[in-house]
């Protein structure tokens, strides 16, 4: 089966993204009052080919699958919806799948673009174990951001329908918007510290690729400004009290500003994208 | 013998006359006798709530000799002169099986589709039963009764949603806090309302109650009945640096409180989301507030305009709860074709112990 390769795999796994997406929007015009166990249920099978792809190209390659565009963002898309898998187990906050998966249905469509997933080089870029790691923490902390981001749209979802539309905020079956902040917390929490470790790792990483370059490298002070602005998110959290709708927009602009942006700073970068 | 009922509903009768035919609880073993020694009924149930006063009977008396003799019994029972008319309704076979089912699914309740008929009527029926009143046709009908009545809970929307303002409110709560165990609770003035909002609060495991009033005496009697504390009515809003859901219901002719005297408040008590119930009429909550972030207004029309759709929702489950009380009624009448009649010579009858 030469012919079907990772890519095939993967784009399988889009096109149920893409039709979770669809029965979302048919779950959002219901007002959320049926449990989300289909889309569940479509998103774990998307999973298990996403799944089977990475393994694939990871197999073919001998490497972890983190070493273009087309790779980083369908790492990225597995960490959400992994995290979301278990998240989900909860009855109420599978909802999250319903706001997940057309940001998963985009995030895929992207990175299946031709351009984003050149063959690789005869050495590859990521030669050392180290190097892989850096890479697989901080595409797993932009996961953990990129879920967050999906559970501040529903809370900002269900917080308006509190304060607006009350009829379709109570007939509805999402969860507590209490409990939202907190999966929002604990993700930004969990994605700060993944970040953290991906990044203080920069220096034990092998030196012949980012001698002379580091310096010049634009990735680094963005991906410092990444931890610095989820950092100061957090905090303004535990010290000030800053919750409720600024929170959630916060958590969900900086995921949007990620996902714009990120490819291009990876792009302009001279060690990534030699 | 065929299954009949008689009685009287908040459907039919004022409370006044309901309380009038209304049976105690110790005296309904012996009505029970005093209907079989009649030869009345071979087997008979008394259902006697605050709502009605029925007696389901399995006879095999012509039904219309039957209803006179039981309304008879009624009257008597009761030491009840005046004449009756439509206040008294009577149901035969099949009607009367459909009544029991409708009843015991909470379809004939005055709140439609609540759920503590069904515990009255299984207490109505574990009475006749243990007091061997109840023979092979009501054993069967009472038994396929609960079973419909679990039937349509699981597979119909009779009983989804609130449908008081005390019960919708605990929802909104529910919808923004993780859990109400840690909540507290401000009522501010002490209506009637915003105490069977603050009880139900309590029940779902609200932490406390703060009581204010402009009777301190009041408050304080209020609060001891809650469990928590009562306060001056000037100083309420000094607590809201702890509580998280406030009921309001005074008579103030204004609002006591508007947006800029939440803002500070909302400060100190660092943004934690607030649930504000303004149960008054005038309103005590400026509408403005809601516009907070973290603050939650919800006046007495947005609780009863929940309430009244959530009824409405019950009632567009009328027609298939119906459908399904029609279908499960017809193996019951089809059995009784096909089984021997059991006699009614006052003579204790075998009671079925299990339901096919």
């Amino acid at each position: 089966m030469a012919w079907f390769t990772d890519r095939h795999f993967f784009l399988l796994a889009v096109a149920l993204y893409g039709l979770s997406a669809v029965y979302s929007v048919f779950l959002w015009r219901r007002g959320f009052r049926t449990d989300d166990r289909a889309n569940y249920f479509l998103l774990l099978a998307a999973f298990a080919l996403h799944t089977l792809a990475m393994f694939l190209r990871g197999f073919n390659f001998k490497q972890c699958p983190v070493n273009n565009l087309y790779e980083a963002t369908t790492f990225i898309a597995w960490t959400i919806v992994a995290a979301y898998l278990v998240i989900g187990l909860l009855p109420r906050l599978r909802f999250l799948g319903a706001f997940a998966s057309p940001i998963l249905f985009a995030m895929g469509v992207f990175a299946l673009m031709p351009a984003l997933d050149p063959p690789h080089a005869a050495q590859p870029d990521f030669s050392n174990g180290l190097t892989s790691l850096h890479a697989a923490l901080i595409l797993l902390a932009i996961g953990a951001f990129g879920l967050s981001a999906v559970a501040a749209l529903m809370f900002l979802t269900e917080e308006h329908d509190l304060k607006f539309h009350k009829l379709r905020a109570i007939f509805s079956l999402l969860p507590p918007i209490q409990r939202l902040e907190r999966v929002m917390n604990g993700l930004l929490f969990g994605g700060i510290l993944l970040l953290t470790a991906g990044l203080s790792i920069i220096p034990f990483l092998p030196t012949e690729k980012s001698d002379g370059h580091l310096k010049n490298d634009p990735l680094l002070p963005y991906s410092i400004f990444i931890w610095l602005f989820y950092l100061v998110l957090l905090v303004a959290r535990w010290k000030f009290g800053q919750g409720g709708r600024r929170f959630a927009w916060s958590a969900l602009g900086g995921f949007v500003f990620i996902l714009l942006t990120f490819w291009g700073f990876l792009l302009l970068s001279p060690i990534h994208h030699p | 013998m065929n299954v009949i009922v008689i009685g009287l509903s908040h459907h039919t009768s004022p409370v006044e006359l309901r309380e009038q035919f209304a049976f105690a609880d110790v005296k309904i073993p012996d009505a029970l006798k005093s209907l079989r020694e009649f030869g009345i009924a071979g087997e008979a149930v008394i259902l006697s709530t605050c709502n009605r006063v029925e007696i389901y009977a399995a006879t095999s008396l012509e039904p219309a000799k039957a209803f006179a003799e039981l309304k008879q019994f009624l009257k008597t029972a009761h030491a009840f002169e005046n004449p009756l008319g439509e206040e008294i309704y009577t149901l035969a076979e099949p009607h009367s099986l459909q009544h029991l089912f409708k009843v015991a699914s909470g379809l004939d309740s005055m709140v439609l589709g609540e759920t503590e008929i069904l515990g009255q009527l299984k207490t109505a029926y574990k009475l006749a039963h243990q007091h061997k009143h109840t023979g092979a046709r009501l054993n069967k009908a009472f038994q396929r009764a609960f079973n419909v009545a679990k039937h349509i809970r699981t597979h119909t929307s009779i009983q989804r949603g609130s449908v008081s303002v005390a019960s919708v409110a605990v929802e909104l709560a529910e919808k923004i806090f993780s859990s109400l165990a840690e909540r507290e609770v401000l009522v501010i003035g002490a209506g009637e309302t915003s105490e069977k909002v603050a009880r139900a609060l309590l029940s779902r495991g609200a932490k406390s109650i703060i009581v204010a009033s402009r009777s301190f005496e009041r408050a304080e009697i209020l609060a001891k009945e809650f469990g928590g504390r009562a306060v001056q009515f000037e100083d309420w809003s000094a607590e809201f640096e702890k509580i998280d859901i406030a009921i309001s219901s005074t008579s103030a002719p204004h609002h006591i409180l508007d947006r800029a005297k939440l803002e500070p408040l909302m400060r100190a008590r660092k943004n934690r989301p607030l649930l504000l119930i303004d149960i008054a009429v005038p309103r005590d909550i400026d509408p403005a507030v809601n516009f907070l972030e973290n603050v939650y207004l919800y006046n007495i029309d947005d609780l009863q305009s929940i309430a009244a759709d959530y009824l409405k929702q019950r009632k567009e489950e009328i027609v298939r709860c119906e459908q399904i009380i029609a279908e499960k009624v017809k193996p019951l009448l089809e059995m009784k074709k096909v089984r021997p009649q059991i006699s009614t010579d006052g003579h204790r009858l075998k009671p079925m112990s299990a339901e096919s």
